[in-house]
């Protein structure tokens, strides 16, 4: 903290020039906003030229900065001006126009004047703004200096429009769906009254002369804007298009790409070849049973010991070398912020009122700027609960409450189908209601967007658990979480291989996920199926090393549930893909094909787990003939083998995963992986009947049972 | 439609919860880690194409001199045509079985070679022999080159410590004689590799790969078992001696140690399953060849290690104490962890004698891991030496390379040896040492093998009709390329073999028998000791060589009935 000086006259002007690198003392931004420049150091003293000498915020802004004596010097705007653009010489449509500069200044001085905000919220504001070129209300409302309806209220003040408020308001659908949805969304205006001559237009903000026109042409009528909230704009848009939404998210993938879509388990042609090989099997255990048992062994045998060895090298593939895609905390530093785009975030909710105000501080936590976040809070119509909630929280605009309606299939998917039809960001990124990402994990995707070939997609964070000391399951669960996204999915990646995604912290590239279908609502493991489907369309997926925590399941009931849907999904999925098997291998390649049925393979490797366990301990205690006739020469080989290597590979990948991600004190634990093992095989019997007899049924994870405080 | 409403309220509490909790902890615990995780530390380049490269090269060349001295000086140790004939038959035995491993040697000394026995012209011409070593020696020399990229030594030293090093003659000889040591040494230096990475990198991945490479060594070759135990007690302490904490020193550990105990532990069931006696691998493991030395004093203990070490590994005399003072001296932890392997490398060979855990102790080939551990000592002394790093690869190469002649002379008359005498004698005189003596009065050579195995393959085609005891005439078994011929003690195990064997005539129409000096462990030799002879007129010598018997057994043939007809002809014979 350095102080200014009141020293006498000040010789030394901003017109003699700037001495050296002192025009590098503030960054663009602060010069800009501020209208500040250092120019001199004199007697010590560094010498700032600026237009508001008795400004006390511009004062604190460039102490704060500089770390030595300042002094402020008065100059003119446009001396100012000249010098900030020849130490940073203006890019086009980065640097405020006069009028802009007015608009904000007039802005701030009646917030302040009315004590609307403080001298410490403009500051902050405005330091905001400097970095990213954001309109100051915006800004002050999304930190939540000043509400929405203040803000509303100046604005009509400045520019002498109406109001109109929004939350009682019952639309009439027919003048509401004049404007179309698209663009409706993306100016943020609805009309909301109609007269033969003229529309009255709710808009958020004013309309400059092209969005006039797009406007006027659409509505084939002269309008009127009446500024309204933002937040009940939003609202007002999703009950008028909210059937439109609800049956996009339904049966767009089913309609566009059927043969991608899991509203089928099971296909003709699938039925018709499970019967068969039904039928082949049956009659080949009539004429040769021990033979065909013994073939079964060894089929299974093989899978089992392939998908071990699988699991393996890309283990010691992934030890080899770093895979994720590289983002240093200097390339996160330097990000101009002006340059950022819109970021939706996708937050499915459901009974999860309890997390909400957990939920949005991490969120507002997060290294991007709010004015910037587009947060869809994807609440079920029946979750009265959570929405009431969210809606006592009188969130800042830049948090959208959307109602999916209720409709089957109740699922994550779907709801998150929903909302990416409201998403207006360049990316996209789902979080759980429970998630607590990296702060700077969006920057690190947007960097790594860049920084990828340009066929990447998707840019999968790591997943783990900030609850993994609770107990045995949670520390079993985040050594497989490390190994799986520490080891496996890196390697994967590098390899080029499809990659089942994570359930949340997957980034996406908004167009695109919106040209693939986005997720499957008749799928329970959506995630896994989209990340297929993706590298299916030529596209690709670039892990990072950035990570979200989540709660690990601690009840093991509750873990069952969860994974048993895992395993139902995986089957699902398998199932999907599989459907045409050539069609399969062409689009994704052997290795990739390989790799798509090794990994979900590890499915029907848990499956055949208490099979095999059983049949051993069976033989070690009764040494029956029938089970030894079962396992000849290189079949008992092979399968003891893989029992070894088997067993090993399971507990090594978690030793190796959790060693990777420094958590030193839960490798003991992984020690322990074969009764975790025995726990995955049955959640995936569990899953797997629930295929056939309940396919769609989203088995729903408590949250909250991490022993911590919850609002 | 309404009016505008008034401001809310500001915003709320923020609360620390238990996961925000944790989450900071974390990153505080993270943030005191020792190790790297979550990425990279500085490290060298990888050089794929380099490391193909040196591998390569010796490679080939160990084959191509193992050619030489196998196959046309007759140099071959039949200790590796054992566990080429067992891998023989895991593959083209009748039935194939994995069994047929055994518990004689650890079991992946005979697994990783068994892809060469797939073909069985490749055993049976022996040219198997020497890629079964060289292979390994060709990976350790990779190891080394990476070890000393590592270590900052460059390039052209580099490539002159590897070829001093692979030009030593104990060296030599081992890498392109089909030794089983090589297997276990090789991997030995790859974690030995992996480690001196981590310590460099501080990178945890690193402890990971040197524990799966200890754990394959462990099963080719029980003695890297010390080296194992040694390095997981030097991990923890070098990171307790860093600061790390205890979960930190406990997971690493953890981490390093799991491979490795999860083998030996699946190989201790197997041999409680199968053979009812659980470290039956600790007690049975073979080091076939050598004198019988009788009993040692500890004196002569002693002098025999030093003798060992000045013949056999020269270099640990000068590296040893300069490790041992850099790490005492200079706190350079990893220097006086390298000396402590090294110097249990010394003493490891006195310590199988006084715990009776070999028959045949202080051979010279006990030098070779002296020798390597030396070399990776004076590796990182060279990378401790900062600027006199080209100073200390200098004289590394010029130790290494006094040490061929020294180690050379050694070889002709060393007293604890194996081949060496006859290998020395085949670089020497070019000549071949078909029928010489080795020092410990062995005979040097497969002419009878070869020829019995001729006269086989010419003749005898029925499946199963030749009993044998494979342990004995196993090389017999090798050059015919033709396990199935043959009812070993693999096909059945010992119990119904036994059967067959009081009761030949039933089953077989003809047996082979060792009749060489150490015929005497032959089972059939001990059970029809007149037929060895070639007296016993019930089973005509069908072919005999001066190591070997084929008898005929007729179908009629009863053991129990002592009048036979008369001597039959003797057959034909070297």
């Amino acid at each position: 903290m350095t102080t200014t000086t009141t020293a006498p006259q000040v010789r030394a002007r901003l017109t003699d020039g700037i001495t050296g690198d002192l025009g590098r003392l503030l960054p663009e931004g602060i010069c800009r906003t501020f209208r500040v420049m250092p120019y001199a150091v004199a007697d010590g003293v560094v010498l700032v030229a600026t237009a508001e000498v008795d400004d006390p915020i511009t004062r604190q802004v460039v102490e704060e900065r500089i770390d030595r004596q300042v002094q402020l010097v008065r100059h003119t705007g446009n001396e100012i001006s000249a010098a900030i653009d020849e130490v940073y010489p203006p890019a086009d449509g980065q640097v405020e126009t006069a009028d802009e500069r007015r608009s904000r200044v007039q802005l701030a001085r009646m917030l302040t004047n009315s004590g609307l905000v403080t001298n410490e919220q403009l500051q902050i504001a405005m330091i905001e703004y400097s970095r990213t070129g954001d309109p100051l209300g915006d800004i002050l409302v999304a930190h939540e200096a000043i509400t929405e309806d203040v803000l509303v209220a100046a604005l009509s003040e400045m520019y002498q429009m109406q109001r109109v408020g929004l939350s009682d308001f019952s639309p009439d659908l027919e003048v509401a769906r004049r404007l179309p949805e698209r663009l409706a969304l993306r100016l943020q205006a609805i009309p909301v009254a109609a007269t033969e001559d003229l529309v009255l237009l709710a808009a958020a903000r004013p309309l400059d002369t092209d969005q006039a026109l797009d406007v006027e042409e659409a509505l084939g009528s002269p309008f009127r804007q009446l500024l309204a909230n933002r937040t009940e704009l939003d609202q007002l848009i999703q009950k008028v298009h909210s059937e439109h939404y609800a049956e996009i998210s339904t049966v767009s993938l089913m309609e566009s790409q059927p043969e991608a879509s899991a509203h089928i388990v099971f296909t003709g042609g699938q039925k018709a070849s499970a019967v068969c090989l039904g039928i082949v099997l049956l009659l080949c255990g009539i004429v040769w049973p021990m033979g065909t048992l013994v073939g079964l062994v060894a089929g299974a045998s093989l899978i089992y010991l392939l998908v071990s060895c699988y699991k393996l090298q890309l283990t010691f593939r992934a030890l080899g070398a770093h895979l994720e895609t590289e983002v240093t905390d200097e390339q996160v530093l330097a990000l101009d912020e002006r340059t950022l785009p819109m970021y939706t975030i996708l937050v499915p909710l459901y009974k999860e009122a309890g997390i909400v105000r957990r939920l949005v501080r991490g969120i507002n936590e997060l290294d991007w700027p709010r004015t910037r976040l587009d947060v869809k809070l994807l609440c079920e119509e029946d979750d009265t609960e959570t929405i009431d909630m969210i809606k006592s929280l009188n969130l800042p605009p830049h948090f959208h409450l959307v109602v999916v309606p209720d409709s089957q299939p109740k699922t994550k998917p779907k709801a998150c189908n929903y909302g990416l039809q409201l998403a207006t960001g360049t990316f996209c990124v789902i979080f759980d209601a429970e998630d607590r990402p990296d702060p700077d994990e969006l920057k690190k995707a947007y960097l790594a967007f860049q920084h990828v070939a340009p066929n990447v997609a998707c840019v999968q964070a790591k997943l783990n658990h900030f609850n993994q000391n609770q107990n045995l399951l949670t520390a079993w669960f985040a050594n497989e979480y490390s190994m799986h996204f520490e080891l496996v999915l890196p390697a994967m990646g590098a390899a080029g291989s499809p990659i089942p995604l994570g359930g949340t912290s997957n980034h996406f590239i908004t167009s695109v996920l919106r040209e693939l279908g986005a997720w499957d609502p008749f799928n329970v493991t959506e995630d896994a199926d989209l990340g297929i489907r993706l590298h299916r369309q030529g596209y690709r997926t670039a892990m990072i090393d950035s990570t979200t925590l989540e709660e690990a399941n601690s009840s093991v009931p509750n873990w069952i549930r969860q994974r048993s849907r895992w395993i139902k999904g995986y089957l699902q999925t398998w199932l999907v893909h599989m459907r045409s098997p050539g069609r399969l291998l062409r689009e994704t390649g052997p290795r990739g094909f390989i790799s798509f049925n090794l990994t979900m393979g590890s499915a029907f490797v848990l499956l055949m787990n208490p099979i095999f366990w059983g049949l051993s301990t069976l033989y070690v205690l009764t040494q029956t003939g029938f089970i030894q006739q079962m396992f000849p020469g290189f079949v008992f080989y092979a399968a003891s083998t893989l029992l070894f290597v088997g067993n090993f590979t399971f507990v090594y990948l978690n030793v190796a995963g959790s060693l990777q991600r420094g958590e030193f004190g839960i490798t003991r634990t992984a020690l322990l992986s074969p009764l975790y093992w025995g726990l995955m095989s049955w959640a995936a019997w569990k899953g797997a009947i629930q295929l056939f007899t309940n396919p769609f049924y989203w088995e729903k994870t408590e949250h909250g049972l991490d022993g911590g405080e919850h609002e | 439609m309404t009016t505008t409403q008034e401001p809310a309220g500001p915003a709320a509490v923020v609360i620390e919860d238990a996961a925000a909790s944790h989450i900071r902890e974390s990153q505080e615990r993270k943030e005191s880690l020792v190790q790297w995780v979550h990425g990279r530390a500085g490290d060298i380049t990888r050089r794929p194409w380099e490391n193909l490269a040196v591998f390569a090269v010796f490679t080939g060349f160990y084959i191509w001199f193992g050619y030489w001295l196998v196959v046309q000086m007759h140099v071959v140790g039949f200790e590796t045509l054992d566990r080429l004939n067992r891998a023989l038959m895991i593959w083209h035995n009748d039935p194939a079985k994995l069994s047929a491993l055994g518990f004689d040697y650890p079991p992946l000394a005979t697994l990783l070679i068994s892809p060469l026995a797939i073909f069985p012209a490749v055993t049976s011409s022996l040219i198997a022999v020497p890629i079964a070593s060289a292979a390994f020696a060709g990976l350790t020399m990779m190891s080394l080159n990476t070890m000393m990229r590592r270590a900052l030594v460059v390039g052209p030293l580099r490539y002159a410590v590897l070829i001093a090093l692979g030009l030593n003659p104990l060296f030599l000889l081992y890498a392109a004689g089909g030794a089983r040591q090589f297997i276990w040494i090789a991997f030995l230096v790859v974690a030995m590799g992996a480690l001196v990475a981590w310590y460099v990198t501080a990178d945890v991945r690193y402890v990971m790969l040197a524990g799966l490479a200890f754990s394959v060594a462990a099963l080719s070759g029980y003695a890297s078992l010390l080296w194992f135990v040694l390095t997981a007690v030097m991990i923890g302490a070098i990171l307790a001696k860093l600061g790390a904490d205890g979960s930190e020193v406990e997971g690493t550990t953890i981490g390093f140690t799991v491979p490795t105990a999860y083998v030996i532990a699946i190989w201790t069931v197997f041999n409680l399953v199968l053979l009812s006696k659980p470290f039956y691998w600790i007690t049975a493991a073979s080091d076939a060849g050598g004198i019988n030395p009788g009993s040692f004093t500890g004196v002569e203990l002693f002098r025999d290690t030093v003798n060992l070490v000045l013949y056999g590994a020269p270099i640990a005399i000068v590296v040893l104490p300069v490790l041992i003072f850099m790490g005492i001296a200079r706190s350079n932890p990893m220097a006086l962890w390298l000396g402590v392997l090294l110097g249990a490398a010394v003493v490891s060979p006195a310590l199988s004698v006084a715990l009776g855990l070999t028959d045949s102790p202080m051979q010279l080939r006990n030098a070779l891991p002296i020798l390597l551990l030396a070399v990776v000592g004076g590796i990182w002394v060279a990378r401790s030496a900062d600027t006199n790093n080209t100073f200390v690869s200098a004289a590394l190469i010029v130790l290494l390379l006094a040490s061929i002649p020294w180690t050379f002379q050694a070889m002709k008359t060393y007293r604890y040896q194996n081949l060496e005498s006859n290998f020395a004698a085949a670089v020497s005189t070019r000549e071949s040492q078909e029928g010489a003596q080795t020092l410990s009065g062995a005979t040097v050579g497969t002419r009878d093998e070869q020829a019995t195995a001729d006269y086989i393959t010419a003749n005898i085609t029925g499946r199963n009709t030749i009993l044998t005891d494979n342990s004995q005439t196993y090389a017999v078994m090798l050059l015919t390329g033709k396990p199935d011929l043959f009812v070993d003690r693999v096909d059945k195990s010992d119990g119904p073999w036994k059967d067959i064997a009081r009761d030949p005539g039933r089953y077989v129409d003809y047996m082979l028998m060792s009749t060489d000096g150490n015929g005497g462990d032959d089972l059939l030799a001990q059970m029809y000791p007149d037929a060895a002879a070639g007296s016993d007129g019930r089973l005509p010598v069908i072919y005999r060589t001066d190591r070997y018997v084929l008898l005929g057994v007729p179908s009629n043939f009863d053991p129990d009935d002592t009048a036979g007809q008369p001597a039959s002809t003797d057959g034909t014979g070297q």
